[in-house]
């Protein structure tokens, strides 16, 4: 079972190449506001995070999600949950 | 798991949608084997309905539903996941005789607020006395109805513990609606359009004899929402009234792993599917190298293409690219509908493809004319695809402002009249006078020309921007502006431009006071932000002086004015989304807009 770190480590990982400008990320980021993801890009993120995980996201978690670390807190409830 | 697929080929003569009302055409599917199947994103079959089995819990729905005691017609709002109880509920509708209301779900990040608040006008205007959300959405569903009078809702388990009553059904007549459409309309003003049995049964024959010419061996594919009007009548009801069995990939799935609507058409080797030309973009981009050989399309002979204005670049990309897996480009089917009309107005020749009309863009431009242009530069002609013919039963008129009628190669408004058009905007007299005259002719707002018995369409709704295949309406940015301090009504117009890759460009204009650098990126910033959360989109911002906003001759603020002076004063190849100050400051500074 992955620790909340872990997975914010590996979570990191997977969206560092899809901002390529940004400086060090960190949880509090927005994934929208700050990073500046567009839909498209948050479809491959969740994608990818569905692959590397191997988790499923239910559709009703985004609402919820602005930061990079809120997203890191569904996945670890999701992994707790399963 | 261990479901099986329902069979392509049935035991039934295959009818075309030709019956009187919605439950009627479910009475008939249920006596074959066809039926609806639902994917995961990983493609895997995780519940298999066929019709039959609808049909049986429909009904065991429809009496719980009738022992709390409804007025007939009475609405029941039904958040439209892509799973099987969306199917049972709407059908339970049809038996107990109440009016299924499809509403949406939330795609965005931390569009919590917006999503709220958007169902809760949509609640609002179609005042129902029952709704329903997934289990996932009940808490959501739940903050929207607060202070509403609605006299049950929950999730499907709860309406399965409500009892079932022994009363005769009965089903929603022909001259009674058949459901409530929220699919077009600003998030902030919400209009139901309203659909009767006899308007939706017609549009379906339509589809089912003209359009697409079902036969026996169709099979369907479809990632489309239940709560847009090509999901739900095309590729929902279209399949269920003519017996066609389906295969439901949930839309977020597809937006995930664009490639699995490939996997599932080869997989079942189903013949008919359609998307706007956004999804087909978004499936060829995503396709890794030598991938294409992986999937059998040899089958797929109708691939419609509506929804947006069509652009063939990305299409010829998408037909191409899958060439290797058997993909025929004759199969791409244009068509042209709306809500308003049920769904399908016109369809072009099954086997055309895309067939394209090369006008001259001066004579378009300034004379409002399609002339055949013969030039081969790139600038000096606009292309538009042949949308082809309407529907048995509708007519259609192009007119000019002043409401006259125009000849063919004339580009004008859109206007159409027959059984499938809609009865009116629910609870919207106004607003149904505005579009839809007495004598039954809906001006759609939409602009295109003819050419003998073909459309061709050149624009649409006037302020209307479309991105990724999405719409949005001016007035829910403009709003959005509005709502901060240091701006007022009407010190914002929100327009689209035409951006690099075919779509538009969001552009929002607003008239500012601030002269102090700082605050004035906050307030674009703030703005942005609000966009993002609340639309879900990338937005341009401009802030200019005050009173530079143009006007119409009446003196109302004009988005097309400002659209065309935008247009004009900026280079396009340098215009990127989410610009910052810096970029669109010396823009505003050098003129008025």
């Amino acid at each position: 079972m992955k620790s909340y770190e872990e997975i914010l480590a590996e979570l990191i990982n997977l969206i560092r190449p899809m901002v390529p400008n940004a400086n060090e990320l960190s949880p509090d980021m927005e994934l929208v506001d700050n990073l500046g993801l567009d839909s498209m890009k948050v479809m491959n993120l969740l994608q990818e995070i569905e692959d590397q995980f191997d988790v499923s996201i239910p559709l009703n978690v985004l609402p919820d999600v602005r930061t990079v670390g809120d997203l890191a807190h569904k996945i670890h409830q999701i992994l707790e949950r399963e | 798991m261990g479901a099986q697929a329902t069979p392509t080929e049935n035991t039934l003569p295959l009818r075309p949608a030709d019956f009187s009302t919605l439950a009627e055409a479910l009475d008939y599917a249920a006596l074959g084997q066809t039926g609806c199947n639902f994917y995961n994103g990983r493609g895997e079959l995780y519940e298999a309905l066929p019709y039959a089995r609808l049909r049986e819990e429909a009904l065991i729905l429809a009496r719980r539903l009738a022992g709390l005691n409804l007025e007939r017609e009475s609405r029941v709002a039904l958040v439209a996941e892509t799973n099987p109880d969306f199917m049972r509920f709407f059908f339970a509708c049809q038996y107990a005789g109440l009016i299924p209301v499809p509403l949406p779900i939330p795609f965005s990040l931390g569009s919590h607020q917006a999503y709220v608040r958007q169902l809760r006008a949509m609640l609002k205007s179609c005042k129902p006395s029952i709704a329903m959300a997934p289990e996932g959405f009940a808490s959501f569903l739940s903050e929207a109805t607060e202070g509403l009078e609605i006299q049950y809702f929950g999730t499907p388990d709860d309406f399965d513990e409500l009892p079932e009553v022994g009363t005769d059904l009965q089903p929603l007549r022909s001259h009674e609606l058949a459901y409530l459409q929220y699919t077009s309309g600003s998030t902030r003003f919400p209009r139901g359009v309203m659909i009767k049995q006899a308007a939706v049964m017609d549009n379906l024959a339509g589809i089912a004899q003209h359009g697409v010419k079902l036969r026996p061996g169709d099979r369907a594919v479809s990632w489309l929402p239940f709560y847009h009007d090509m999901g739900l009548v095309g590729l929902m009801l279209t399949p269920v009234a003519s017996q066609v069995s389906v295969d439901y990939l949930g839309t977020r799935e597809f937006a995930m792993r664009p490639r699995q609507w490939l996997g599932l058409m080869s997989k079942n080797k189903a013949t008919i599917s359609f998307g706007p030309p956004f999804g087909y973009e978004l499936c060829q981009r995503r396709l890794r190298p030598g991938e294409a050989e992986k999937f059998d399309l040899s089958a797929w002979r109708v691939a419609g293409v509506g929804a947006e204005m069509i652009r063939t670049e990305a299409l010829d990309r998408f037909a191409e690219a899958l060439a290797p897996a058997g993909f025929d480009k004759g199969a791409f089917l244009p068509c042209y509908g709306m809500a308003e009309c049920s769904l399908a107005v016109t369809f072009a020749p099954l086997g055309q493809g895309l067939k394209t009309d090369v006008v001259d863009a001066d004579r378009l431009a300034y004379d409002s004319l399609a002339v055949p242009s013969s030039s081969t530069v790139a600038k000096e002609v606009r292309k538009f695809v042949d949308c082809g013919h309407l529907l048995p039963g509708f007519e259609l008129k192009i007119k000019d402002d002043h409401g006259n009628e125009l000849p063919d190669r004339q580009i004008g408004t859109v206007y159409l009249r027959g059984p499938s058009v809609m009865s009116g905007y629910f609870e919207e007299p106004g607003i149904t006078q505005e579009v839809l005259s007495e004598d039954g002719w809906l001006n759609t707002g939409d602009l295109g020309y003819l050419v003998g018995d073909r459309l061709y369409l050149t624009g649409r709704e006037k302020d209307l921007i479309i991105v990724n295949g999405r719409n949005i309406w001016p007035q829910d940015l403009e709003y959005l502006a509005e709502q901060q301090p240091e701006v007022r009504p009407g010190d914002a117009l929100a327009f689209g431009v035409p951006g690099p890759n075919g779509g538009d460009l969001t552009v929002l204009v607003v008239q500012c006071r601030e002269t102090d650098d700082a605050k004035r990126k906050d307030l674009l910033n703030r703005i942005r932000s609000r966009v993002r959360s609340e639309v879900g989109v990338d937005c341009m911002i401009e802030l200019v002086p005050l009173h530079t906003l143009p006007r119409t001759s009446s003196g109302k603020l004009s988005r097309s004015k400002a659209r065309q002076n935008f247009i004009a004063t900026h280079d396009f190849s340098m215009i990127g989304v989410g610009n910052s100050e810096e970029q669109t400051r010396p823009a505003a500074d050098r003129r008025a807009i």
